[in-house]
């Protein structure tokens, strides 16, 4: 899976229960590892994407994302929190999984595309959905990330 | 029961594909067979053709986002639905497509 997903791009354990301090949450460890022009330009599509339509799946996970000029370099945030986020999703069920989804505007290929469509498929799959949720740290996520996207 | 369907979303990233899987899965458990054309930001992929067209039962269109090339199933039956509902209750939308045919059928 490349640099898409790594170690310094999880938080296993969100402290915010709120959508929009979850986004922000997850959004600096973006502008941290570098992958990101704008922070702020970032926040603004992710927020927007959430207008047209709450990004919560259902199963407990959500998959905000943006596809903006203000990325630099695509990348995968996974977050995690025991306690649950409110997302205003339509059943009001809480969220347990975020990922968030950094997508340049522009690109030369379309290869980090295909590897968020192999990711979507997988979250269908309710035992990947498990395993994340059980996994201890980091590495194991980063594993079973990889293992649904080559 | 063949089925066809056409998934798209706002930007092309993840439901569209999320959509496609819960459709596959949810029609393959109740013994149905499936094609899913995606129309996300890749691009058209596992493109439905003329034949899948003819041979079809029922045709399913997420209603998001425009589909594209929408006028081949012009005559067959289509069934509408949200990119949203297809991902959390795609089992839900092939029991709808059982209940048109079979409606269908006895009309």
């Amino acid at each position: 899976m490349g640099q898409l997903v790594r170690t310094e791009l999880m938080d296993l354990n969100l402290k915010a229960t709120d959508r929009t301090s979850v986004i922000r949450e997850l959004t600096q460890l973006l502008d941290k590892e570098g992958c990101l022009f704008s922070q702020d330009g970032f926040l603004q599509d992710v927020f927007k994407r959430e207008e047209t339509g709450n990004t919560a799946v259902g199963f407990g996970v959500a998959i905000p994302h943006g596809k903006s000029p203000a990325v630099k370099e695509a990348a995968v945030v996974f977050g995690r929190s025991e306690a649950g986020i409110d997302w205003e999703a339509f059943d009001g069920s809480p969220v347990h999984t975020v990922f968030l989804l950094a997508v340049p505007d522009q690109q030369a290929s379309n290869e980090h595309l295909k590897i968020l469509a192999m990711l979507s498929r997988a979250l269908i799959n309710e035992e990947f959905r498990q395993e994340l949720s059980e996994a201890k740290t980091k590495a194991e996520i980063l594993g079973i990330l990889e293992k649904v996207t080559q | 029961m063949k089925i066809l369907a056409v998934t798209a979303c706002p930007s092309g990233v993840a439901h569209t594909y999320m959509a496609a899987e819960a459709l596959t899965k949810a029609a393959k458990q109740k013994g149905h067979s499936i094609k899913v054309e995606t129309q996300g930001s890749i691009g058209i992929e596992n493109a439905i053709t003329p034949k899948d067209v003819a041979d079809a039962d029922i045709v399913v269109l997420t209603k998001d986002m425009a589909i594209k090339n929408r006028e081949r199933f012009a005559g067959k039956t289509i069934i509408n639905v949200g990119v949203g509902d297809a991902v959390r209750k795609a089992d839900i939308i092939v029991a709808k497509a059982e209940e048109v045919i079979a409606q269908k059928g006895q009309s």
